[in-house]
């Protein structure tokens, strides 16, 4: 997956074949594969690894109305790097937004209530940020001086932390073995400059909430 | 285990309290109730309800940006310690242009016991702020007769048009300081002043031609420059005052008698 995704402005029409590719990418992974036959053939098998571990979604959190995101564990699954695309349809607000979201989340406390659960209390995380359309612009566009103004309304990040339970699931396939359930509370830089030094803004209003299940493979 | 339990249980109920309006879809939802809309015709509803005084005191402020806590004491200052009529916004109110950012400063420039009204400022326009503005404030080209004065609002941030030529929009000041029964003096209210390199600079002439066409402009306010100045960049018909922001602990107080003004800067 191109990072170039989250650092460039693209037009209309690119960014309706992008939206398509990832809708493509979220959608036929689980159908593609046959669980069956995964470890019976060498090309299943190279496939099933380059699989993302886990699809997620997720409802609000700054990041859509809804999100759809696919991403891989490391370190034994105290890291999760995820990619998500997210909607809000115009019913919510002025227009419909449509953007995508590259997390890192750091999962450091596991505890394991019984052998079928495992609860992730305090993950911890950062994501960047990017709504597709001009006004979301990443470079500054030409008719602005250099460093005219300092942030890119296409590139913004925050910071959340996480709760999550995960579940055993009793299949005998290989396919979707796991299923999480999570919330967070999310900041972004935007309301984090805002808030500084500003006694006056509730701190409430820089923090909100997502929900969000999660399937493993 | 139980310990790790109910400090999870702790942390997770405290993080629920924390949050008023819970969920958020993006920073760029648009989304405002009733009564963060159409305000400045709101206001100017509720200013022309009362009885116009002989003389009119008008405080100017401008680019409050993330001054928050600034504008806050300004209100408090003006609210507690000034007998004025209304309150002029030279832009900038949404530093981002961001909408939770127009609510913040709505929130607090609400708190005025006086109707305020906002130009847009090129701010105010970055991202999807052109919306957030139309949306809560109106239209950005804008007027209102207030006793023998007309008050005029435009837009003046050509560069966040990309110099398109149409903004300022000329042809829509020329007819609007035309003299008519209605009026005796004209005031205009801009954001970007004609001098600065964000005003299409083949639209300052003709700009400054529309104010000065008639001699019936009293003045012209604007922000942009951060900082308080009276000065007469185009001439002894046409004096610009450049309002101070909340920034500098201050603010512009202007007095209006039979035709005539005086300009005070304060500071709180």
């Amino acid at each position: 997956m191109s990072l170039r995704w989250m650092f460039t402005g693209f037009s209309k029409k690119t960014n309706q074949i992008i939206r398509f590719v990832v809708l493509a990418i979220l959608l036929q992974f689980p159908v593609f594969v046959n669980a069956d036959t995964i470890h019976d053939r060498k090309g299943d098998k190279l496939l099933y690894t380059f699989l993302p571990d886990y699809y997620k979604f997720q409802y609000a959190g700054g990041i859509g109305f809804v999100s759809a995101g696919i991403g891989y564990g490391f370190f034994n699954e105290r890291i999760d790097i995820s990619y998500f695309y997210g909607y809000v349809p115009q019913w919510f607000s002025k227009n419909d937004l449509h953007s995508v979201s590259l997390q890192l989340t750091g999962k450091p406390i596991k505890l394991n209530p019984n052998d079928k659960t495992e609860f992730y209390p305090l993950n911890i995380g950062i994501f960047l940020h990017h709504t597709f359309g001009s006004e979301y612009y990443i470079i500054l566009p030409d008719h602005y001086p250099e460093d005219y103004y300092w942030w890119a309304p296409g590139r913004t990040g925050g910071l959340f932390i996480e709760g999550q339970l995960k579940y055993k699931l009793n299949t005998t396939g290989k396919m979707f073995s796991e299923l999480g359930l999570y919330y967070r509370i999310v900041t972004r830089g935007i309301y984090l400059t805002s808030k500084f030094s500003n006694a006056s803004i509730p701190l409430e209003d820089i923090f909100s909430l997502g929900l969000g299940i999660v399937i493993y493979k | 285990m139980k310990r790790y339990r109910l400090i999870s249980l702790i942390i997770l109920v405290l993080q629920f309290a924390a949050c008023d309006e819970l969920f958020e879809y993006s920073p760029y939802v648009i989304n405002f109730d009733e009564y963060e809309t159409d305000l400045n015709q709101k206001n100017i509803d509720r200013l022309l309800s009362g009885n116009v005084p002989d003389t009119i005191t008008i405080a100017l402020t401008g680019d409050s940006h993330r001054f928050y806590d600034e504008s806050e004491e300004l209100v408090r200052t003006l609210n507690n310690h000034y007998d004025i009529d209304f309150v002029i916004h030279t832009g900038d109110i949404a530093d981002y242009g961001i909408p939770r950012q127009y609510q913040w400063g709505n929130d607090i420039f609400s708190k005025l016991k006086v109707p305020y009204f906002v130009v847009v400022g090129n701010h105010d326009l970055v991202s999807n702020g052109n919306d957030s503005y139309l949306e809560m404030f109106g239209d950005y080209n804008f007027t209102f007769i207030y006793g023998q004065y007309k008050f005029i609002f435009i837009n003046t941030n050509s560069r966040e048009y990309e110099f398109n030529g149409k903004i300022p929009d000329i042809s829509w000041i020329e007819k609007e300081v035309i003299p008519s029964d209605d009026f005796e003096k004209a005031l205009i209210v801009f954001h970007t002043p004609p001098f600065s390199g964000d005003f299409h600079p083949e639209l300052e002439e003709p700009f400054v031609e529309a104010l000065t066409r008639h001699n019936n402009v009293l003045f012209a306010t604007h922000g942009h420059l951060h900082s308080y100045k009276f000065s007469y960049p185009y001439g002894n018909d046409l004096p610009f005052v450049n309002t101070a922001g909340p920034e500098n602990a201050q603010f512009v107080l202007i007095k209006i008698f039979n035709h005539e003004f005086t300009v005070d800067v304060h500071g709180f």
